[in-house]
């Protein structure tokens, strides 16, 4: 295939816009699979990323069109995670791209996570098409929806598609939109190897699989390669593209997009946004945009059952092939044994971990409540990075503790302007500008604590804004906070695993909350179970969980056993979700409890 | 092999406050026809169960069995007598409400050859019985008694309940009292749970269920645990206690692993390894029966290892326990080789206790009887 006929695209839309499910039309359209293969949503391909509708991993698939003019394309679809969590990730696939189809709802506009990513998009100068899509809901309207895409995002749609993935309508408009405005790829085949790795999965037959962009040169069969930012140096195996099964090519050169392998059996060796290189006549410099990546969010992961630990630890090495972002460490609680320390990008990150933990592990986990990473200046005038409050060093040896803060743009209707402020300020958020999207939309900024974001910052926003607000946020910096660090004490112990590191003026509102929610959630036992909230060595807080009078069902009805065995079973199944903290039985939620007060 | 017959009569005159028992009020319309099937019913099972060998228990329980007219509850019994083969000792109960009962009812029962009555008393306080929502007054338990009594039947029971709405130390210390005064042979106890569904369960949704705290509650139990004994009462089971051997056989046979047929909606079965219940519903259970159609439909069947829990938390409700040489007769393996852990951990929890012979729950473990009992779950 001739360099000129070969498109490179994305698709950027906000969740539930439609993006799957055009990626699957436009799939379907160029007879990549029959009718017969196509499964709704190809691309989504692991099974949770189809039950919450969203990409995880990134996906590619090589297009074969015939256009209008005659010729015959090769279009690479290069997939998005569609998550704040994998910011950078979608940087690395928008950086193998010439162009992207932005996806915006007819019925619903532009969203704050659409923003950040057109942004990303202009920033590395792709073409960008419009799709204004689900044209067939009666609600759509999109003469207002383009209005907004030039006014909030300052983009021409005198080119514009309208469509609708569900019914097919404009698919056949996109396809061509795609091969008349979105540039071919530039490159030199000739000049010394560059690719840009964005993606990268483990296969149990093939070892670590890297998706690649090639900027120039060429990649065969039995060439040497070299990672330029790892080091690592390996022979290549495979060279194919998918479509969107996997296909051997003879080779890949500057322009293409696939994948390759070779004898490279951990994924920390192929880093999304490293570049490949061929030993024999190495490029100079590398791509630019490479970052390591750094987990925001750290929270310990416990077996439920002790004897569990060492399966835990196999689960997490065989996740950590396929997922270069997960990092973790063991860890010893007082309260909860041993376990490991992890670190994810993000909240939803952390929570698909645990999920395929529980899931395709068959693990009974405690997860205790994320935390962010402080910076600790010690009076000594060391700085400590801390991902766990209960490794906070003793007040007395504090100087000052500065805490991560993010720009967080939310985009509301113009109605609930207040109430975003009002959650903001609750959040510490300090406020930073106010545009007007259009006649009744609003955008938002604020700086606000990472931590209150984890907490419950955008569950309260959908909440007050009846589901209508849109986050977006990425890191901003470090700042000073007067944070301290919140125990709770259970039956006179404290439980590390418990601790929270709060801002200090909210200690005891929070202390008396998570006291009170934890009164609820920790079934009574023989004994009465005092809960108390201590800030320093100042109980903030107390309550009791009453101790069990009796238990024991009276009657067996008539010899209704059944009733009777579902019963037992319930409660066996409760006490096998908790975990025995000194002589308290704790059930899994409690350890998330911080999340659920406000 | 001994097996027992559970006969159901889903009718009551009143559905009281606390119950979610499958029974209905206002269905005296269809007593006859549900008599009709019932007996239809036992007359189809006749030649199985002879094949089976004798009864050693029948009970007829409900809902109440003595809502019904006489000459229908008669006409049930007769047929059971009918085509069930007894056992020569055999015990033959039949529930009865105070309130539904007269001197002719007792008479009836005594000579048809029930030997057994059950006696749904609950408390003897007027104002409480009709706070729960039941039709009789004290003295309606005490005519109930005596009447059987008259007519020849020795083994009488009375249902006590304690934690209800409104009840203090003193009323259940006045129950327990009145019970012994008209010394009946066994006593049932049981705490109130509010189960879905019911008028309690509304009542304490809307804050307006007056109900004994859990410490009041609690000191109940162990007033009934302590005191029932020292009136010669043993406690073979959790929730019953009885004078000499006037234990209630029938409800041992559920505790002790036995098979028993049960008949009528909502009877529940278990035999052959499978536990089996009829049709709640009165008119299906009806039609059914009158098409020929089988009213049942299995539950369960109970596996080996479902078994296994089964034998030994059913076994725990009782003062005896667990039998190891039955339970190695019955499974072919030593109750050690599955339970020792479980076994060791609730003895820590001193909610067990063992001889050479047997294990049980200890006075504290039949207090704390699911923990116990979900720790035999494999």
């Amino acid at each position: 295939m001739q360099t000129k006929n070969i498109r490179n695209f994305s698709i950027i839309a906000h969740i539930d816009h439609g993006k799957s499910t055009l990626a699957d039309r436009l799939i379907e359209r160029t007879g990549v699979l029959t009718e017969r293969e196509m499964k709704e949503q190809v691309l989504d391909s692991m099974e949770l990323e189809r039950e919450r509708g969203i990409t995880i991993k990134a996906q590619t698939v090589r297009l074969t069109y015939k256009a209008k003019d005659g010729e015959t394309y090769e279009l690479n679809l290069i997939d998005t995670p569609g998550h704040v969590d994998f910011t950078y990730e979608v940087s690395r696939s928008l950086a193998a791209c010439e162009g992207a189809l932005l996806v915006v709802d007819a019925t619903q506009g532009v969203e704050a996570q659409t923003l950040a990513n057109v942004y990303m998009a202009l920033e590395h100068d792709l073409e960008i098409i419009p799709v204004i899509n689900k044209v067939d809901l009666l609600s759509a309207d999109p003469e207002k929806v383009k209005q907004e895409i030039e006014d909030a995002i300052g983009l021409d749609t005198s080119n514009a598609v309208l469509a609708s993935a569900k019914t097919g309508v404009g698919v056949d408009e996109i396809l061509e939109a795609i091969v008349a405005h979105i540039p071919p790829p530039s490159g030199d085949e000739t000049k010394p190897l560059r690719a840009l790795i964005f993606d990268s999965y483990f296969d149990a037959y093939k070892g670590v699989i890297a998706h690649v962009r090639l900027m120039d040169g060429l990649i065969k069969k039995g060439m040497e390669l070299q990672m330029m930012a790892t080091g690592k140096v390996f022979e290549v195996t495979d060279v194919g593209c998918f479509q969107p099964a996997p296909v051997e090519v003879p080779q890949l050169a500057a322009g293409d997009v696939g994948f390759i392998a070779g004898s490279l059996k951990n994924v920390r060796d192929v880093r999304v946004g490293d570049t490949v290189t061929a030993t024999a006549n190495p490029a100079p410099e590398p791509l630019p945009g490479y970052r390591g990546v750094t987990p925001m969010v750290y929270c310990g992961l416990y077996p439920v059952d002790s004897a569990d630990y060492d399966n835990l630890k196999d689960a997490l090495e065989k996740l950590q092939l396929n997922d270069a972002a997960l990092v973790f460490e063991p860890e010893t609680s007082v309260a909860l044994g041993f376990g490991y320390r992890c670190g994810f990008l993000g909240l939803l990150h952390m929570d698909v971990i645990q999920e395929r933990l529980e899931r395709e592990y068959h693990l009974e986990l405690i997860t205790t409540a994320p935390s962010v990473i402080y910076h600790v200046h010690t009076t000594a005038g060391e700085m400590i990075a801390v991902d766990n409050p209960a490794k906070l060093p003793p007040p007395q040896n504090i100087d000052f503790i500065e805490e991560p803060f993010v720009k967080a743009t939310v985009i509301v209707p113009n109605d609930y302007v207040g109430a975003v402020m009002q959650v903001s300020q609750d959040k510490r958020g300090e406020y930073k500008s106010m545009d007007y999207l259009d006649t009744n939309r609003v955008m938002l900024i604020y700086h606000i604590p990472l931590s209150e974001i984890i907490y419950d910052y955008f569950d309260q926003l959908k909440s007050t804004t009846r589901g209508y607000a849109s986050l977006d946020y990425e890191l901003a910096d470090y700042q000073p906070s007067k944070l301290v660090k919140l125990d709770i004490l259970l039956n006179g112990e404290p439980v590390d695993a418990l601790s929270t590191i709060v801002f200090s003026d909210q200690a005891a509102h929070r202390g008396r909350q998570l006291a009170q929610k934890l009164r609820e959630l920790i079934p009574k036992q023989m004994f009465e179970i005092p809960i108390q909230a201590a800030v320093g060595s100042k109980i903030v807080a107390r309550e009791n969980v009453r101790a069990y009078r009796k238990d024991v069902l009276a009657k067996c009805y008539g010899g209704d056993i059944t009733r009777k065995r579902k019963l037992l079973e319930k409660q066996k199944e409760g006490k096998k979700r908790m975990k025995a903290v000194g002589s308290v039985e704790v059930p899994q939620e409690a350890f998330m409890a911080v999340l659920k007060i406000h | 092999m001994e097996y027992g017959v559970y006969i159901h009569i889903p009718f009551c005159r009143q559905k009281c406050s606390y119950c979610d028992f499958p029974s209905v009020a206002g269905h005296e319309a269809d007593m006859e026809t549900y008599t009709d099937a019932l007996c239809k019913e036992l007359s189809a099972k006749g030649a199985e169960l002879s094949a089976r060998g004798k009864a050693s228990t029948i009970y007829i329980g409900g809902g109440t069995p003595t809502a019904l007219p006489v000459p229908l509850l008669a006409r049930i019994i007769q047929t059971a007598q009918a085509v069930i083969p007894f056992a020569d000792d055999y015990e033959f109960t039949v529930e009865a409400n105070p309130g539904t009962v007269s001197l002719e009812t007792m008479t009836m029962l005594s000579t048809l050859g029930v030997n057994r009555v059950s006696i749904g008393a609950q408390v003897f306080d007027d104002a409480i019985l009709k706070r729960i929502g039941r039709i009789h007054t004290s003295q309606d338990i005490r005519d109930a008694v005596r009447w059987a009594r008259a007519a020849l039947i020795v083994d009488v029971s009375v249902d006590l309940m304690y934690g209800l709405p409104g009840q203090t130390m003193e009323d259940l210390k006045w129950s327990v009292g009145s019970s012994m005064d008209l010394a009946v042979t066994h006593i049932s106890v049981y705490g109130l749970t509010v189960e879905d569904g019911t008028p309690f369960a509304r009542e304490k949704a809307a804050g307006t269920l007056d109900l004994p705290t859990d410490e009041a509650e609690e000191e109940m139990y162990d007033y009934l645990a302590e005191t029932l004994p020292k009136f010669g009462f043993r406690r073979y089971e959790i929730s019953n206690y009885a004078r000499h051997d006037f234990v209630c056989r029938h409800n041992l046979g559920y505790w002790q692993d036995r098979p028993y047929f049960g008949f009528g909606a909502a009877a529940h079965s278990y035999h052959d390894g499978q536990r089996s219940a009829n049709v709640k519903d009165i008119g299906v259970y009806i039609k059914a029966v009158k098409c020929g159609d089988s009213p049942a439909h299995t539950e369960e069947s109970v596996t080996r290892e479902k078994h296994i829990e089964e034998f030994c938390f059913l076994a725990l409700r009782t003062a005896e326990g667990v039998d190891r040489e039955m339970f190695s007769k019955t499974f072919g393996c030593e109750v050690e080789s599955l339970y020792r852990k479980a076994i060791d951990e609730l003895k820590t929890k001193n909610f067990l206790e063992e001889t050479p012979t047997h294990f049980r729950l200890t006075p504290l473990g039949m207090k704390f009887g699911n923990q116990a009992f979900a720790a035999f779950l494999l």
